[in-house]
């Protein structure tokens, strides 16, 4: 029976070392849902920044290292939003995530970049990012590519494994186009309207509703409101008719108020991230409670 | 399980395997077409006021230190930094090779090195340039054991990531050779003296007890850190260090030195923007000259909030001894505000008031850094 006892947990041990699973590391926790799709039973993926962080302000922390020298594979942003990846990725030492290396993933490669800046780029324009807008999973059909791109690492980990990526990777791309669809008939009946927005967030929302972005509440990217930057905005806003500002969860409510106590407009705060707030548990979340939000927002119209 | 594997492989090469594209490089990959380093400058602008009438430096306003930092890859894993920086020093400006180091970021797995000359990793504050560091001044207990700039040294050290424990725990051991004060402390003190001709020539004078001191010559140090996360944002961070050498002016006092030091950090994030950081450093120097050993202690205690995107507040005691024979202590505490206009720069406004030896003096400063560029530290 001893001997019968011994076989058997020597058996599972095996088992479940040879069940290893693959060890992942996003940087967002939308990325880290979509390295759960993809991924499925075959991966465990941890994020280093929770949905209601700003993805430009985290700080590296040492318990970070720890996760990612464990890793298999780190999912970046990409695009300069997440750089606090770099120094982590350095001190962590991990040969498989050096850049280059098949553990490292970055989202946003392949993905149509909007705000690209053309010609000399410094501090005086604010906090600009080089390559391009970082925003692009607000965006949801860029979801597709950045689950393409988490595919495909995943892939070079566990090439055995591949068949069982793309049908998960197939899966989520269909609900996302399904959801998609629901989302663009829903924003159908918004199509230009104008919105302010607190950050240079929503570009690629917008793009994609056919919104129109007619100002920030931070007059630079990065760069707090003035008073007479938000005295302009308020004669904007009333020239314009705009009656709907948006802004990130994390963000100070004082500048997006005091236009709406001007201009009457309506605030409309979402999360940006899956976890942003407690009801946002999925990246597809997002969308639905924006979405919702802004639908809120113009039916006070 | 053919069909399996023919089908892995003809993904491998078709299919979402090959899908990945570069996507962006990290900082010093950026490369331009002409295959430049990141290349950076960083001023460090700051007024001073002292009620301290004796204090020759109090009173002024003025470019403090300017730097200037190229860096980049050199090889697969290996990459190169240099900075360079001009700071001003007893109302002069002295050009210094800040740090020229080869990081070797991948000697094997979780054993990285590097060689050069570097700010050595001893305790939390040494090793961070001055623009990095969240208060005008470093602690006394720094300046008093290790001088006025940072303790670097040229040398080599070796750092591991130890396996097998369920936190982050690095342990790293350097050799180093350590200038005392590279702007020439004897240089500060002539005398005139008469030559072998009966002429009066000015030299150097011998060291006096009112240099700055520091670890020199053959220096050898280590430090083990560890971090724990204790709720999804707390972090506690406990490290200590340790350094063997001799004194800056060995040749004239004989000094054998050990410094030992245990730092605690607690950090907490309430929100996305706030963080409450309470951070703490003890320092022991034991000094071995001819006619018996000196033993000194020092300490602060720094406690800062963050209160949004923008603001810090902070406030920071010290205690510490001085590490010449006589007895001498400074016990302070200082106000600090931070206004952050981007990541790399900042204004600043810091209040301290000092008693040394009982006797009390207050200090103001406002520092305005800036940076341009892409210049960035590892892990801090």
């Amino acid at each position: 029976m001893k001997k019968i006892m011994m076989t058997a947990a020597a058996l599972a041990l095996w088992a479940g070392a040879a069940r290893a699973e693959i060890k992942v590391v996003a940087a967002s926790s939308d990325l880290r849902y979509i390295c759960e799709r993809v991924g499925g039973a075959e991966v465990k993926v941890e994020s280093l920044a929770s949905g209601d962080q700003d993805l430009h302000m985290v700080e590296p922390r040492p318990s970070m290292v720890y996760k990612l020298k464990k890793a298999d594979l780190v999912v970046r942003v990409g695009l300069d939003l997440d750089m606090w990846v770099d120094s982590l990725i350095n001190a962590a030492r991990n040969p498989r995530l050096f850049y280059g290396r098949p553990g490292y993933v970055d989202a946003s490669a392949g993905v149509p970049l909007l705000e690209k800046p053309e010609g000399k780029v410094d501090a005086a324009m604010g906090d600009i990012h080089i390559y391009g807008n970082p925003h692009y999973w607000l965006d949801p059909a860029n979801a597709k590519i950045m689950a393409k791109n988490v595919a495909a690492g995943f892939t070079r980990a566990a090439p055995d494994k591949a068949a069982v990526f793309e049908a998960n990777y197939a899966a989520f791309a269909k609900e996302a186009d399904e959801r998609l669809a629901g989302w663009a008939a829903r924003m159908a009946k918004y199509k230009g309207l104008k919105v302010i927005t607190y950050h240079s967030s929503w570009p690629y929302f917008a793009a994609r509703f056919g919104l129109g972005v007619a100002g920030h509440v931070e007059p630079k990217p990065g760069i707090p409101p003035s008073a007479s930057h938000l005295e302009g905005l308020v004669k904007k806003m009333k020239a314009e008719n705009i009656k709907v500002i948006l802004t990130e969860s994390y963000y100070p409510r004082k500048g997006p108020d005091f236009l709406a106590g001007k201009t009457g407009a309506a605030v409309v705060t979402a999360a940006v991230s899956a976890g942003g707030t407690a009801d946002i548990k999925t990246y597809f979340d997002v969308f639905d409670r924006v979405i919702a939000a802004l639908e809120k927002a113009a039916a006070k119209e | 399980m053919k069909k399996i594997f023919l089908l892995s492989v003809f993904l491998a090469f078709t299919g979402i395997a090959g899908a990945q594209e570069a996507g962006t490089p990290p900082q010093g990959m950026r490369g331009t077409a002409l295959n430049l380093p990141d290349i950076s400058a960083l001023g460090n602008i700051t007024g001073y006021l002292s009620d301290d009438k004796s204090d020759t430096g109090r009173n002024e306003l003025g470019i403090h230190e300017v730097e200037t930092a190229f860096q980049g890859y050199i090889y697969p894993e290996m990459r190169a930094d240099i900075i360079l920086a001009i700071h001003k020093h007893d109302g002069s400006y002295e050009s210094e090779i800040c740090e020229a180091k080869a990081s070797f970021m991948n000697l094997a797995a979780g054993l990285s090195g590097e060689m050069g000359k570097v700010h050595i990793d001893f305790g939390r504050v040494n090793k961070l340039h001055t623009h990095h560091l969240p208060m005008v001044d470093k602690p006394a207990v720094l300046t008093n054991f290790f001088g006025d700039h940072e303790l670097a040294g040229q040398g080599a050290t070796a750092k591991y990531l130890l396996p097998f424990l369920p936190f982050y725990t690095q342990f790293q051991a350097g050799a180093w050779t350590v200038a005392g004060h590279e702007h020439g402390v004897t240089a500060d003190h002539p005398e005139d003296v008469l030559n072998v001709n009966g002429a009066t020539v000015s030299v150097p004078s011998l060291v006096h007890e009112d240099a700055d001191f520091s670890p020199a010559g053959k220096v050898y140090t280590a430090r083990l850190n560890s971090s724990f996360e204790l709720a999804d944002k707390t972090e506690l961070e406990l490290g200590v260090s340790g350094l063997k050498g001799r004194g800056a002016h060995y040749e004239e006092h004989k000094d054998n030195v050990e410094v030992t030091g245990a730092d605690l950090t607690l950090r907490f994030w309430p929100s996305t923007y706030q963080r409450v950081t309470f951070q703490n450093e003890w320092l022991h120097l034991k000094r071995a000259v001819p006619a018996g050993t000196l033993h000194r202690d020092g300490f602060y205690s720094f406690l800062n909030y963050r209160a949004d995107k923008y603001w810090d507040y902070g406030a920071r005691f010290d205690y510490a001894e001085g590490a010449w024979p006589a007895i001498s202590y400074e016990r302070s505490v200082s106000a600090i505000v931070t206004r952050h206009l981007t990541e790399t720069s900042y204004w600043r406004l810091q209040y301290k008031h000092r008693n040394l030896d009982g006797r009390n003096v207050s200090e103001g400063w406002l520092q305005v850094s800036f940076g341009i560029g892409p210049h960035s530290h590892e892990l801090e």
